[in-house]
């Protein structure tokens, strides 16, 4: 065989010869797209502005809200949206310039809302999502509304009913505050979170907010073939994506306390906040602030004009009293003081000082609550019926700065970092602080801490202003022997996951500090709280409960300055003392922190510790069977807000 | 033969050809996941990229060409290994084990093996010179390209194993075929093809060739991809939309809108004027290659860069072909434009290979 050399020529032949074969292959390529970018041009144009295929979001299902015990405190309800979907009407529009009035005139008349509001939901939806969405125009429809525009679907194809999962809170207002509300996202959330999307809902306060990413869950999309004219044909089912829901939030909230709690403050028309927690976990097993808000009111697309009445409430409904309401403290902050005072050694357990009704310090004369006086008081019983002198003399040996630095240890003046939106931190004075808040007089700023302010600080008075949490978290603290929890709201998150299964996440217990207290020092401001309630002539008595022993500090807050000894009921609502009540119970293994307050209550004693009380008897209802109150009794409830004591009914 | 005292030098047209098209890549990326991602990262990336892929043809225009056909069978062994190793320990990436992960990063050895696989060919053919193959040499080259071909197919990707068939092309017209050579591999392939069909591949590698074949097999995939394509080329006119305005990438209509499907974003937003530019620009550097290759000093050179060019030819075609419809859709990456690391390397590489064949064209360089 023979063998042929291969040369240059040759090989150059068959280079050329591809060469050419691509220099056609690319005019033809050229020529395929001049043929549908030049003639079809049209075709395709029209085709990607009706865009044949168009994805419809599928909105996910809220997470559930529960109580620690699975009760349902927010679900989803069915309702019907109304939709204006602008492909479909961009064809009719061509063919009838008024269209959009006529729509507008006829929804008009079905929903019943004036034109000029329909126009300007028609704007604002049509701004916010983009050309391919349909944006809602109006929602919660009722079953005749929908029955009248499905009548009126061949003459208006533009417009859709479409199914959607309200929020709805089945309780109203219970827990309001908790719970928050949910709302249309706004260009503030979009910048915050660029996986949000216009038109889509979230939370806008409380747990609703703090947990919105795991409650949201994830949007799904279905897509639809649509002819030129914006017909809806037919769906394509393989690329469907399928919502998955949001995790159901189980709270630390027990629903029986929250409720008793609230109760009180209803059928007293009282104003004011109740906290309850877990000394050895920092779970919230109550919070209340009164007045709430209903959230139904306020989880809806077109809120503007609704949401303006939260705000502008006298009563600021929006105020989570138990995080964000700033009070003085008042005799509550005797327990810091007490504590401060053996601590640091200023006075032994069984120091005692005469009370005579009034005394002088740092040159100025100061009374005590009881123009009689108290006589000789320890610190058990300075506790017991709350004795100005003793507390003003400690105070006068600590000093402020020593003041602040055991109130900031018992978690005042700075946030606790309740899982909640806008907890405040309040303000425990010093004479740093003063320096760099210098009182502003005639004569310029003045820097300086007067000795005799701090006589006003060892009552709670003064600039001193905490929040009900912090005065639950301090008393937890001394419940627990020292230990500041991180308290929180949510105790588990619940996961659904795809294979059906549930998986919890549970919301860790965490000790933000830990604060060194002498065991006898602790001892005695024990036996002091205890007695306030448990002794014959403590300010507390309206807590006792039979069956339990329960440990507490009043305290009552001058809203007004007056000078001499008023009787608190003799004034104007307004001007009325606010009540404090702090507890825990059991005294000798603390279980549960009760704190209640009451704006303009009146006395500590007589306002705040009765719900205490109910509170106590709800949580330990097992333990004191037998001896309950009737809550259902309308008499009971009378006595009760005549500020009488009623006795336990015994089974 | 005019001798002349110089020494190497780059063409700088074809090399900066390159550029331009990766260039106006890293746009294209930029536009189609400029809604998508506020952060960009995608279009970061495919600069990275470019940069490491500009910096890999600067580094194998540096070394002699001959001196990688003496390294190529240690070369062609780590791809054929790294073949192996997938084979045995891959992962799963959409259905295909084709991916190596190391780290935060991943690529493909397959990739790389067309450029290995190219260079054994060029040896090949280096000492080869007779017109036409003789069996023994026919089946030695054969099976160089079948080798990795093969594995490529049981990962099962394809797309991937179906881009060597321009190594084949080349050996068989290039290398140059006798007309009963030709008979015999025609029936051959007759029977391989069904007993391979019956005997070896397992029911979902069946279904990937057929999705192959037939694109309307896969619901989620290819006829929903083209029609999406051709609405978004079409709509884009003569002018084009303009810059970061088409709407069909913006709304996520179009699948794969970055990678495989770029050159639609490409039509939609710069139309046809752009098109025509970019495919001006890929003829360029095809013709200017063959160029090459014909001036090449020896024949390993000419038959290294027309394996090369080979490769970008047939993903330019095919990739653009299947945009209008013209080709079923397959994965088939447009070189230098679509995002992905490997493939951006893989075409720098090759870039980098022909120029350094070039330069050395004068024997006394």
């Amino acid at each position: 065989m023979r063998v042929y050399r291969d040369d240059q020529k040759f090989l150059t032949f068959r280079i050329n010869a591809v060469l050419w074969g691509i220099v056609a292959a690319f005019v033809f390529l050229a020529g395929s797209f001049w043929f549908v970018q030049g003639v079809q041009a049209e075709k395709y144009r029209g085709l990607s502005e009706a865009n044949a295929l168009r994805e419809i979001e599928i909105p996910p299902k809220r997470g559930l809200i529960m109580d620690r015990k699975g009760k349902i405190l927010a679900d989803n309800q069915p309702s019907y949206m109304l939709q204006v979907d602008r492909v479909v009407m961009k064809p009719l529009l061509k063919a009838d310039k008024q269209r959009r009035e006529k729509l507008e005139a006829f929804l008009s008349q079905i929903l019943q809302m004036p034109l000029p509001e329909l126009h300007a939901r028609w704007d604002k939806g049509a701004a916010k999502v983009n050309f391919t969405q349909p944006f809602v125009i109006a929602e919660d429809l009722s079953m005749a509304q929908v029955a009248s525009i499905q009548a009126q679907s061949i003459a208006f194809p533009e417009v859709n009913v479409v199914p959607e999962q309200r929020r709805n809170y089945p309780y109203g207002t219970m827990a309001a505050h908790v719970l928050g509300f949910i709302g249309e996202v706004n260009d503030k959330d979009l910048k915050a979170n660029p996986e949000l999307e216009q038109g889509e809902l979230i939370g806008k306060r409380g747990v609703e907010l703090m947990y919105d990413q795991y409650l949201r869950g994830r949007g799904g999309a279905e897509y639809w073939e649509y002819d030129a004219d914006g017909r809806r044909l037919s769906e394509y089912v393989p690329a469907r994506k399928q919502p998955v829901p949001g995790d159901n939030v189980y709270l630390t909230l027990d629903f029986e306390l929250q409720r008793r709690a609230e109760q009180y403050f209803i059928e007293n028309e009282m104003v004011g906040a109740a906290v309850a927690l877990d000394p050895r976990n920092g779970e919230v097993l109550a919070m209340v602030s009164s007045p709430a808000y209903n959230p139904n009111v306020y989880s809806k697309r077109f809120t503007p004009e609704v949401y303006k009445t939260i705000t502008s409430n006298p009563f600021k409904i929006e105020l989570n009293r138990a995080i964000q309401g700033l009070y003085s403290p008042g005799s509550v902050f005797k327990v810091v003081m007490s504590m401060a005072g053996l601590s640091e050694g200023v006075v032994g357990p069984d120091t005692s000082f005469g009370c005579g009704g009034s005394g002088h310090f740092f040159g100025r004369r100061f009374r005590c609550w009881k123009k009689e006086g108290h006589g000789g008081v320890d610190v058990e019983r300075a506790l017991k019926v709350s004795c100005d002198i003793y507390f003003y003399t400690i105070g006068g040996r600590l000093g402020v700065d020593k003041i602040n630095e055991y109130a900031r240890k018992l978690t005042f003046g700075e946030i606790s970092h309740i899982d909640l939106d806008g907890e405040r931190a309040g303000l425990v004075p010093s004479t740093k602080w003063r320096t760099e808040n210098p009182v502003k007089t005639s004569r310029g700023a003045d820097p300086k801490w007067y000795p005799a302010e701090t006589i006003s600080v060892a009552i709670g008075q003064g600039p001193l202003i905490v929040t009900p949490l912090q005065v639950a978290n301090m008393t937890a603290a001394v419940a627990n022997g020292g230990k500041v929890f991180k308290p929180h709201v949510v105790k588990y998150i619940n996961r659904v996951q795809q294979d059906g299964k549930y998986k919890l996440f549970r919301v860790p217990s965490r000790v933000l500090d830990e604060i060194q207290l002498s065991p006898p020092a602790l001892a005695a401001v024990r036996r002091g709280l205890w007695q306030v309630v448990n002794d014959q002539g403590g300010t507390g008595s309206n807590a006792r409960v039979e069956g339990l022993n329960v440990a507490g500090k009043t305290g009552s807050v001058q809203v007004i300055a007056y000078s001499g000894w008023i009787k608190a009921t003799s004034l104007p609502f307004k001007f009325r003392d606010h009540a404090w009540f702090a507890s825990f119970a059991p005294a000798d293994k603390p279980e549960i922190v009760v704190v209640v307050f009451v704006e303009h209550g009146g006395a500590g004693g007589a306002d705040a510790a009765p719900l205490a009380k109910l509170m106590y008897e709800a949580w330990f209802r097992d333990k004191i069977a037998g001896a309950r109150l009737d809550l259902r009794n309308p008499e009971t409830l009378e006595q009760i807000k005549e500020g009488e004591l009623p006795l336990p009914t015994t089974r | 033969m005019i001798f002349r005292e110089r020494g190497p030098s780059v063409d700088w047209n074809f090399l900066g050809t390159a550029v331009v098209l990766a260039l106006i890549g890293v746009l294209l990326v930029y536009s189609a996941t400029y809604y998508g991602e506020p952060s960009l990262s995608t279009a970061k990336k495919q600069m990275l990229w470019v940069a490491i892929g500009i910096a890999l043809m600067v580094a194998v225009m540096v070394v002699d060409y001959h001196v990688l056909f003496d390294i190529a069978p240690i070369l062609y062994g780590i791809g054929i290994i790294l073949l192996l190793y997938l084979m045995v320990f891959g992962r799963l990436t959409a259905n295909v084990r084709s991916w190596i992960h190391i780290g935060g990063f991943q690529f493909q050895p397959s990739e790389f093996m067309k450029i290995f696989t190219a260079l054994m060919v060029a040896r090949f053919f280096d000492s080869n010179d007779r017109a036409y193959l003789d069996m023994r040499s026919f089946l030695m080259v054969m099976g160089i390209i079948t080798l990795p071909v093969a594995m490529i197919i049981i990962q099962p990707d394809f797309g991937t194993a179906a881009s060597f068939f321009p190594l084949y092309a080349v050996a068989m017209f290039f290398g140059g075929i006798r007309a009963r050579v030709w008979i015999a591999m025609i029936l051959l392939v007759a029977i391989a093809l069904p007993v391979g069909w019956f005997a070896f591949l397992k029911p979902y590698q069946k279904e990937r060739v057929m999705i192959f074949l037939n694109p309307e097999r896969d619901p989620l995939g290819s006829g929903y991809q083209v029609t999406q394509a051709k609405i978004a080329i079409g709509s884009g006119g003569i002018n084009g939309k303009g810059f970061r305005h088409g709407t069909q990438a913006k709304l996520e209509f179009l699948p794969a809108r970055h990678t495989d499907f770029i050159f639609a974003v490409l039509g939609e937003e710069w139309g046809f004027i752009g098109v025509i530019i970019v495919l001006g620009l890929y003829l360029f550097l095809v013709i200017q290659a063959l160029n090459f290759a014909k001036q090449a000093r020896d024949r390993g050179g000419t038959f290294l860069i027309i394996c090369l060019i080979a490769f970008i030819i047939f993903h330019v075609l095919i990739n653009v072909s299947m945009q209008i419809g013209i080709l079923p859709t397959t994965g088939i990456p447009l070189p230098l434009i679509s995002y992905g690391g490997s493939s951006t390397m893989m075409f720098f590489i090759a870039i980098g290979l022909i120029l350094n064949v070039d330069m050395r064209r004068f024997v006394n360089a």
